[in-house]
């Protein structure tokens, strides 16, 4: 269960170019299911995303993560939390260019010093797990961008975590690279992870893998339902 | 003025760390009145950020403060030779009315910001600041003391004037003049002697114990500090006599010169070192049952005691060594 307590985020604060962009968002979300952000660009999707997520701060407002209040936690528990917890899939992939597809998923677990054999297997795995076995010691420059969305999830799951962060993921994708991201998703659905995803893509948010579908607009959560 | 580098970093250091203590203090002023870990308003949330900003950049000043002792010691050493009558930084300190207050300021000072930097560590250790009023109430209770510092080592060194006459460490020293060092060196050396060994052994005893089953931290640390300070009596009473091998010869900074082959810095470290973290252990003790603290005040306090038992081995390895090679038998 995540918890949102009145979030407000404002960046530039007491600035010319100061932007609210929540405004006091309360919001309980639950484990295990999938849950849709949808609203137009500038909506708060994003920053949303990023706080639950702990890669930003609120301006105030607290966020609990199973019943664990973690906005005021110092930076070195929000680290453990980050890798541990969550497993991030950007819209720009972020992949690091100049490595292979195999660096790329293994580099999140490289802090917690796991023997390299081991993880490199695990890697490996995920790989294998979206057909990417043969695309492995490829570099990603040379991928195709359903390949690189691939490695890009497998890199989410290498810790494991319990919540995948999904942010527009179908961006750059096609209608059929759309649909198969979405079994992707139902598939670590079933497995019990909680699912985030923010995206203003119809494939996305009628899908039926998804339970619940919050709708934002300037900040703020305009409908809140559960998906037909 | 005398215009030398280690002076003006000195100067430049003190007046840097006091400006980044009065900044700390104003915002340790709003954690005070203002923090609540349990609210998610704007100022709670600001504190929380600018705390981890304010510890970390404290902990830079702070570390340059300790080294500043040395620092100092070392340039009143070198500075010596200006001045007529000064053996070593005994006469240079004496050359005017800042010096010996000064040093002494930079001493406490060094107790504190130690102090403040063991309770920094454990305070971030925890995921909910437990320590942080107390953190930031002592940081306000040093604030002053390092200001002071800043003033009293800027109007020794603003008041330094080539070719003074000074007296030498041999007549501060002695036993003729008045003060409590004087007093220190007219006392018998016997009970000195057994006070000093007592107390070494004491400590040796207690944090062995403590090290091991976790009992009489209080007492510990109650006894490194006694012990530092019986140390220091000890080592102008009749320790740096094997040092210099001269029965009449008392000075504590003479054993700092090249001469000594600088043993009086690995000295002042030792003790100084196994002081603070002395002091460190039983300060942090009525902590230990905060929830978030309770697997990181054992180890830490294992971590100093450790810390206390080899520094003060060092110090006692090094005197004893200069016992039993110096051609002075006492």
């Amino acid at each position: 269960m995540i918890e949102l307590q009145d979030i407000r985020k404002v960046f530039n604060t007491g600035r010319p170019n100061e932007f609210v962009a929540l405004h006091g968002v309360s919001l309980s979300i639950d484990a295990a299911k999938v849950t849709v952000f949808k609203g137009p660009s500038g909506s708060g999707k994003t920053t949303l995303l990023s706080l639950v997520g702990c890669m930003a701060r609120p301006t105030s407002g607290r966020i609990r993560l199973f019943d664990r209040e973690i906005t005021s936690l110092p930076e070195r528990f929000l680290t453990e939390i980050r890798r541990k917890t969550f497993g991030f899939i950007f819209q720009h992939f972020n992949l690091i260019k100049g490595v292979t597809a195999l660096e790329n998923v293994m580099v999140p677990a490289y802090p917690d010093g796991e023997n390299h054999a081991s993880l490199k297997e695990r890697a490996l795995n995920l790989l294998g797990l979206f057909n990417l076995s043969h695309k492995a010691h490829s570099k990603v420059e040379w991928l195709s961008g359903g390949e690189a969305q691939r490695v890009t999830i497998a890199r989410a799951l290498v810790n494991n975590p319990s919540v995948v962060i999904a942010d527009e993921p179908t961006a750059h994708l096609d209608t059929k690279l759309s649909k198969e991201f979405m079994e992707i998703m139902r598939r670590l659905n079933d497995e019990g992870k909680t699912v985030l995803i923010a995206s203003h893509d119809p494939i996305i948010h009628e899908s039926d893998i998804v339970h619940r579908v919050i709708e934002m607009r300037d900040g703020k959560i305009v409908t809140s339902g559960i998906a037909s | 003025m005398i215009f030398h580098p280690a002076i003006i970093a000195l100067l430049l250091g003190s007046i840097l760390i006091s400006f980044m203590l009065l900044y700390s203090a104003f915002y340790g002023m709003q954690i005070l009145k203002g923090w609540n870990i349990k609210s998610g308003s704007e100022l709670q949330l600001s504190l929380e950020r600018r705390t981890y900003l304010i510890s970390t950049v404290m902990n830079y000043a702070i570390g340059f403060q300790l080294l500043s002792l040395f620092l100092f010691i070392y340039t009143a050493d070198y500075l010596h030779t200006l001045f007529v009558g000064a053996m070593c930084a005994a006469g240079t300190l004496n050359v005017n009315h800042w010096g010996y207050p000064a040093i002494m300021m930079k001493v406490i000072n060094f107790l504190l910001a130690g102090l403040w930097l063991i309770l920094n560590y454990t305070d971030n250790r925890a995921y909910d600041y437990p320590l942080i009023k107390k953190k930031y109430g002592l940081l306000l209770f040093i604030t002053p003391f390092i200001v002071g510092e800043t003033f009293l080592q800027s109007a020794y060194f603003l008041s330094l004037k080539p070719a003074i006459i000074t007296s030498c460490c041999g007549t501060l020293f002695s036993s003729e003049t008045q003060g409590v060092t004087s007093g220190i060196i007219a006392l018998p050396r016997p009970p000195i002697e057994a006070g000093f060994y007592s107390f070494m052994a004491l400590t040796f005893v207690l944090g062995v114990v403590f090290y091991w089953n976790g009992k009489g931290g209080y007492l510990f640390s109650l006894t490194s500090i006694a012990t530092f300070l019986v140390s220091v009596i000890a080592l102008i009473s009749f320790i740096c006599l094997y040092f210099y091998e001269l029965p009449t010869h008392h000075c504590p900074f003479c054993i700092l010169q090249k001469e000594y082959r600088y043993v009086g810095y690995l000295i002042y470290i030792t003790l100084l070192g196994g002081a603070v973290s002395g002091l460190g252990v039983g300060m942090i003790m009525p902590f230990k049952k905060i929830n978030s603290l309770l697997n990181v005040i054992p180890s830490l306090q294992r971590k100093l005691t450790g810390l206390v038992l080899i520094s003060y081995a060092i110090f006692l390895g090094t005197v004893f060594l200069q016992m039993i090679f110096s051609n002075l038998k006492l």
